[in-house]
């Protein structure tokens, strides 16, 4: 069996396991969040780390995954999968509006225009009472599953299935082609590469696979408001994929999972837990430039 | 004069007015990207600890300890403001920037402001809590009418210190050596060291005069803004789009940019609501970026491969 293999049935081994090491409902719910978190931050990660594009508007596909699954859901009667589909491809589209503007800009240009992208679909959100309920927000929305353990069982499932199929893209030459944007995107014109087309196909498909994400964010917690998908959002998901190791498989997974946990484990500290969380993250930044799996690897190499 | 006409000034007015504090906040990001070519999230939070240190200036030191009036207490308290945002931007510079520089790099610098500005917030909130503080400026009650257009000494006070500012940055970058040395680095930093000027020490003095920007920029903004530990953020996603609109790192464009917006929020909160201001800003960003990406006064940049 090739390593590749024995590292899946090994991630599959301890997701199937996860639930009965933390048996509290709690826990289980938290692992239910950072199935999702890890969602969240491959998603980026496809447009952040593997295609170099400073993409600050995450929280938006997020919002409009959760948004069009639920409206479809509770409004129209829809089932729960196929209003996924529905809010998965709206998703994506609006990913691809996003990367209509963002094949022209780069750099800091494109950080601040997918801001605003952001804030205009969480002031839409809060705007649009008649379709989105405003602030007041949406209440009692049923989980496609309703046991925590089987809702975490569905969400790591997709959560992996998503990471091997972005695993065999980048390794496909599409991700060589990504990967040369990111380096230099000027060379990588003169080679052919077709730039403001393979941006918005990263675009649009992280874009889609962050809604996917949203479309079992709200069955988890029951509400749907659009404070959820505050801008902040779009930080933690960036200091997820950033705290890992950008443009790495599993940085992302590993950020994702330590973010998740870190202001749990810090609960004790009370008001101190998220100013913990800013300073950790500076110093991340500062010490580790890398993240997690290049701090890792050096560790390795010197022993 | 027509009732409308009144309107259409009065509202100009009052754009004008919320123009020059977005102004006073927006230049410190111009200025900082224009050296550094780096983004501070954490300019949102200068201005909030800005409005907090004038606060407290005016109201348990100026009038309390050094028995002034209130409106020189308020005057007083925009020079602590001013200190209060210097001393972040040189810790900001030292603890973020000044590291991070070699590398190079234009994701990291900003992820560790975020960082930055996740522990300002939380560290006010810990210190200050949740609930909105009052914020009276003694200039806010005088109200001056001409015709029939009304406005507040407040805002005459936020618009010449606007002017000021403005004006002695300009003294500053076109008359003085340190000034030329300022432009020479954000030209090119290699050459200008070169040149025998310090890059570093400029750049530290940029970030400096930035995020003192950003202090008096509180302190005026203290009595609009709902004053909590995460007050500058609301402000700081206009910035943002302000110093886009003008186009990075050019001052010119983003008093013009700031003005505009401020006019246009005037306008907007007239007749289409509050809740409308963001969205309508935003939207204007992006159209915007497609028409002119390069900003109100476009400079041209060639690439380099």
């Amino acid at each position: 069996m090739s390593a590749r293999l024995v590292s899946l049935l090994i991630a599959i081994l301890v997701l199937a396991a996860l639930p009965w090491l933390l048996p509290t409902p709690y826990w289980r719910g938290i692992l239910v969040l950072c199935a999702m978190n890890v969602l969240l931050a491959l998603s980026l990660n496809l447009v952040l780390g593997y295609t170099g594009q400073l993409n600050l508007g995450q929280s938006a596909f997020f919002a409009i995954g959760a948004y069009v699954s639920t409206i479809l859901v509770k409004t129209y009667a829809w089932n729960f999968w196929l209003a996924s589909l529905a809010a998965v491809a709206a998703a994506g589209l609006l990913g691809l509006a996003l990367a209509a503007f963002a094949v022209r800009l780069r750099g800091h240009y494109l950080a601040i225009a997918s801001l605003g992208f952001a804030v205009i679909t969480y002031q839409v959100l809060v705007n649009w009472e008649k379709v989105t309920e405003g602030v007041r927000g949406i209440y009692g929305i049923l989980p496609p599953v309703a046991s925590t353990t089987g809702l975490f069982y569905l969400v790591a499932g997709i959560t992996l299935v998503v990471y091997v199929l972005i695993d065999n893209l980048m390794r496909s030459p599409v991700g060589d082609t990504l990967r040369a944007i990111r380096e230099d995107e000027v060379s990588a014109a003169s080679l052919g590469v077709n730039g403001a087309l393979w941006k918005a196909f990263a675009f649009g498909l992280g874009a889609a696979i962050a809604g996917l994400a949203g479309c079992f964010y709200p069955g988890f917690v029951g509400t749907l408001v659009p404070d959820a998908f505050n801008i902040i959002e779009s930080f933690t998901m960036m200091a997820m994929v950033i705290v890992g190791g950008m443009g790495t498989m599993i940085g992302p997974v590993i950020g994702a999972i330590v973010l998740t946990f870190l202001p749990e484990v810090l609960r004790d500290f009370g008001e101190f837990r998220l100013m913990i969380y800013g300073l950790a993250l500076t110093l991340v930044v500062l010490f580790m430039p890398g993240g997690i799996v290049q701090a890792w690897r050096t560790l390795l190499r010197s022993r | 004069m027509t009732d409308l006409l009144t309107l259409l000034v009065q509202q100009s007015v009052n754009g004008v007015y919320l123009g020059c504090l977005y102004v006073m906040v927006a230049l410190g990001l111009t200025l900082i990207y224009g050296v550094l070519n780096q983004i501070n999230f954490a300019h949102a939070d200068f201005v909030t600890v800005g409005a907090f240190a004038a606060l407290f200036t005016a109201t348990r030191f100026g009038t309390k300890v050094l028995g002034l009036p209130d409106t020189g207490a308020y005057l007083l308290s925009m020079v602590a403001a001013l200190g209060a945002g210097a001393l972040l931007g040189l810790a900001i510079n030292a603890a973020v920037f000044a590291p991070l520089r070699e590398r190079g790099d234009e994701l990291r610098p900003l992820i560790a402001t975020i960082g930055v500005s996740v522990l300002l917030e939380n560290f006010q909130l810990w210190l200050l809590g949740p609930i909105p503080y009052q914020f009276d400026s003694p200039f806010s009650l005088e109200t001056i009418r001409i015709g029939r257009i009304f406005f507040t000494a407040q805002s005459v006070l936020v618009v010449v210190a606007a002017a000021l500012a403005i004006v002695a940055l300009y003294a500053f970058m076109k008359f003085t050596f340190l000034g030329k040395a300022l432009r020479a680095v954000a030209q090119d930093r290699e050459t200008a060291g070169l040149m025998g000027i310090n890059p570093n020490l400029l750049i530290a003095l940029t970030i400096v005069i930035a995020s003192a920007l950003a202090g008096v920029g509180g302190a005026l903004l203290g009595p609009v803004l709902v004053l909590t530990p995460f007050a500058g953020a609301t402000v700081i996603v206009k910035a943002f789009a302000i110093v886009i609109i003008g186009g990075f790192g050019n001052m010119q464009g983003t008093i013009i940019a700031g003005l505009l917006v401020g006019v246009i929020e005037a306008f907007t909160v007239q007749y289409l609501g509050s809740g409308l201001i963001d969205l309508v800003v935003f939207v204007l960003l992006l159209v915007m970026l497609v028409v002119r990406p390069t900003g109100l006064i476009a400079e041209r940049k060639e690439e380099n491969v």
